[in-house]
């Protein structure tokens, strides 16, 4: 009998300790070093129109694969693989001139059949990259010759530059890109383990001016934050691509050998209602509950003295940023009065789909107890991120859910009544059509601006707070990226010295 | 010696359970009270300190308490109930039947807990219910099995077939014979599993399976203190430390009752 709670007493011990990997470190450096990249995003499959996930696009956007724009970590657009294009008077025939000695890893010449055929990946009917609906402006792509890509749109669209930003360029004869990869990048797919790491070996027959500054890169995947953290310190890897929580950083403030970097993060945190069902269909009792909340002390709970507070879905870094966290600000006098104008002053029940994963399920009990002052009673309905996707993204069988939506200029999907959300405004979807409509860039950010004022004065959903963007690298290393732009982790400028 | 287990185990368990008890009439703090600040360190008001959202972890460890208490019991009494009437069944089926009953049994003891508990929640959602369930059903089957083998030693028994001779009812047997043969065993074993059922509760809510948040399990609260164990030590050792006793002090009350039932070897001692 002693041996069976001796046992048990070893499982409870397990419980509490997670363990790293054994530190092995790579002693080369400069232009043969090899950067270990650690993560918590390891790829679905290697193909971003086929639900790859963030992590594809860390691992193998602007490294493995380049687009005809690239959108830098500053979040500008500046050309790639297209060196000049010119646009006609009425804005719907985009001419693009490729840059010349393109080769693919696999040793064929890029050439303007290549290009169509990668646009039209993205946009094919089984296509599940989030730009499809975007680049479905696109009416017809000609190929005059090798070197010119014409593309004509059915309406003027002022973001498709920066849409191209996210098109891969591929060579699709070069099998199933989901297990495989042929893109013209400064690196090529090394292998891919699994459960474990995906390495990228330095391309030396790079077209462009400038070849990577290492040797190559080696992600390193884990599924919890603190064997990440570990791995750090052990120097079984040399940088952290984002770091998950405040309270693992206290063990590199102090210490020289690592640099903590605050990026500017596009990550928002929202609590997402279902605008057309009630009682979120009536704006009182959105403004209600966003009023409730104190999103200042969720930040703190979670984030400590990191990330940042955000009024809108528009975060700092998109051009028609505007501070608007004074609309709706936490007042709970003020919300118990909405919640009676929008005709629920008795309260209400409704049951949160909250993700089950770090911090949604910490978020939503905070929400739960911020809801009850009011009274709002909260039912937590904890889902996996598949059942997020097809209960709460397809079939829109909720009536709130907490997400995370990482990416840059997104607040266009509230002017699409048939988003998710299904935020319904027509002056709002008019503006943004407009917007995308625009002849300049000034004009689409003041008609962006007037429709996010709108957009968040309705409380279309609760914005709760910008996540930081926090890269934890050894002090030997510099040239990597800080502000994980769209998820994107350039490792072509890092050195290690 | 041995009462000492039996006094020791008690004890604990007493302790825990008076306290999980007190916890409904008095808290510290209301378990969704997030005013405490972010992990503010042991002492004063919070005698544990409070976790990330400011609730007091004194308060949600006495909460976890009666979900980790409340699943031993509901573990037991499914397990129970299920166990030893299937292992009766079992017990006085015919030959084929009884077969048939044993390998289902085997069946069932070979499944992992967890991979049956995450196909009942599957089914009906991450919640306590589901959890209690998947333990109670995992622990009949090993009570079935058990049940089983001691019904067919009892069965085999001269008092047994002269009961029979003389005409007693089955259901008679049981009642007057089988049970009160079988009993002090059967207890002991469930009082065994209870330590389990409380483990794989907990490793259920760690794994996100068990009961939903906010609800405090021990479980959870490993889960959550994980990520700020450098920083708040306390968060991730008093829910351990709470689980190692609780699961102790059930097994030290349960090998107590052993001796106390096993008449060969207390007067061996």
């Amino acid at each position: 009998m002693k041996r069976a709670w001796i046992a048990v007493a070893a499982a409870s011990a397990l419980l509490l300790t997670a363990c790293g990997d054994g530190g092995e470190s790579t002693p080369t450096d400069g232009a043969s070093a090899i950067i270990n990249v650690g993560s918590v995003y390891e790829p679905q499959n290697l193909d971003n129109t086929a639900g790859g996930g963030q992590g594809v696009t860390e691992a193998l956007n602007g490294n493995v694969y380049e687009g005809l724009f690239r959108l830098t970590d500053a979040g500008t657009v500046e050309p790639l693989l297209a060196t000049a294009h010119t646009v006609s008077e009425d804005g719907l025939t985009y001419t693009f001139t490729l840059a010349q000695g393109v080769t693919f890893h696999s040793g064929k010449a890029l050439t303007s059949a290549d290009v169509k055929a990668s646009i039209e990946r993205v946009t094919a009917e089984t296509s599940k990259s989030a730009r499809r609906s975007n680049l479905s402006v696109i009416s017809a792509i000609a190929t005059p010759d090798d070197r010119t890509v014409t593309v004509t749109l059915s309406k003027p669209s002022i973001s498709f530059v920066y849409h191209l930003s996210y098109v891969w360029i591929v060579n699709t004869a070069a099998g199933d890109l989901s297990t495989t990869a042929d893109g013209t990048g400064p690196y090529k797919l090394g292998e891919w383990k699994r459960g474990a790491t995906l390495s990228l070996t330095r391309n030396d027959a790079y077209w462009g001016a400038s070849k990577a500054k290492n040797a190559g890169a080696v992600y390193h995947y884990y599924t919890d934050a603190t064997a990440l953290n570990n791995a750090l310190l052990t120097n079984a890897i040399d940088v952290v691509t984002s770091e998950q929580s405040p309270d693992a950083l206290a063990q590199f403030e102090s210490n020289p050998l690592y640099t903590i970097n605050e990026g500017t993060s596009t990550t928002k945190l929202l609590l997402a209602f279902n605008d057309r069902v009630a009682p979120f269909d009536k704006p009182q009792v959105r403004k209600a509950v966003s009023a409730a909340i104190d999103n200042a002390k969720l930040l703190t709970s979670i984030w400590g003295e990191y990330g940042t507070l955000i009024g809108s879905m528009v975060p700092p870094g998109d051009p028609w940023y505007e501070d608007l966290t004074s609309v709706n600000a936490y007042d709970v006098e003020a919300a118990k009065k909405l919640l009676a104008e929008g005709g629920v002053g008795g309260g209400f029940t409704f049951t949160l789909d909250t993700p089950n994963y770090d911090p949604h399920p910490t978020a939503a009990t905070f929400i739960k107890s911020e809801l009850a002052k009011i009274g709002v009673t909260v039912e937590i309905n904890t889902i996996t991120s598949d059942e997020w996707y097809t209960k709460v993204y397809q079939q829109r069988d909720f009536q709130a859910t907490m997400q995370e939506h990482v990416n840059d200029r997104d607040v266009v999907w509230y002017g699409n009544p048939d988003f998710y959300w299904g935020y319904s405004n027509a002056t709002v979807t008019d503006l943004v059509a407009q917007a995308e409509a625009a002849k300049t860039e000034a004009d689409q950010a003041a008609l962006l601006k007037q429709a996010n004022k709108i957009i968040a004065e309705e409380a279309a959903s609760d914005w709760l707070y910008l996540y930081p963007q926090i890269v934890v690298a050894s002090s030997s290393l510099s040239g990597y990226p800080l502000n994980g732009r769209n998820s994107q982790f350039f490792v072509y400028d890092i050195v290690k010295s | 010696m041995r009462r000492l287990h039996l006094i020791a185990g008690l004890l604990l368990v007493t302790v825990i359970g008076g306290a999980v008890l007190m916890s409904y009439l008095w808290l510290p703090f209301a378990p969704d009270d997030t005013s405490g600040g972010r992990l503010t360190p042991p002492g004063g008001d919070h005698w544990l300190g409070t976790d990330k959202l400011g609730r007091d972890l004194f308060s949600q460890l006495l909460v976890g308490g009666r979900i980790a208490l409340g699943t031993a019991l509901g573990a037991v009494t499914v397990g129970g109930l299920l166990g030893v009437l299937f292992g009766l069944l079992a017990g006085f089926a015919s030959r084929w039947l009884d077969d048939a009953v044993a390998v289902a049994l085997d069946i069932l003891i070979a499944f992992p807990t967890l991979l049956l508990a995450m196909l009942i929640v599957a089914g009906f959602g991450a919640s306590l219910g589901a959890a209690v369930l998947a333990i109670g059903l995992a622990m009949a089957a090993i009570v079935a099995r058990l049940t089983r083998i001691l019904v067919k030693q009892v069965l085999s028994k001269d008092f047994v077939t002269a009961a029979r001779i003389s005409g007693i009812s089955w259901p008679r047997i049981v009642l007057t014979h089988v049970l009160p043969n079988i009993w002090p065993v059967v207890l002991v074993n469930l009082a065994l599993q209870a330590g389990l059922a409380v483990l794989a509760e907990a490793s259920l809510s760690y794994l996100g399976l068990g009961t939903p948040p906010p609800n405090a399990s021990w479980g959870r609260m490993l889960f959550e203190a994980q990520a700020t164990v450098l920083t708040a030590p306390v968060a991730a050792i008093a829910p351990g430390v709470a689980l190692v006793a609780l699961v102790i002090g059930i097994n030290l009350t349960a090998d107590g009752l052993r001796d106390l039932a096993d008449p060969t070897r207390r007067r061996s001692r």
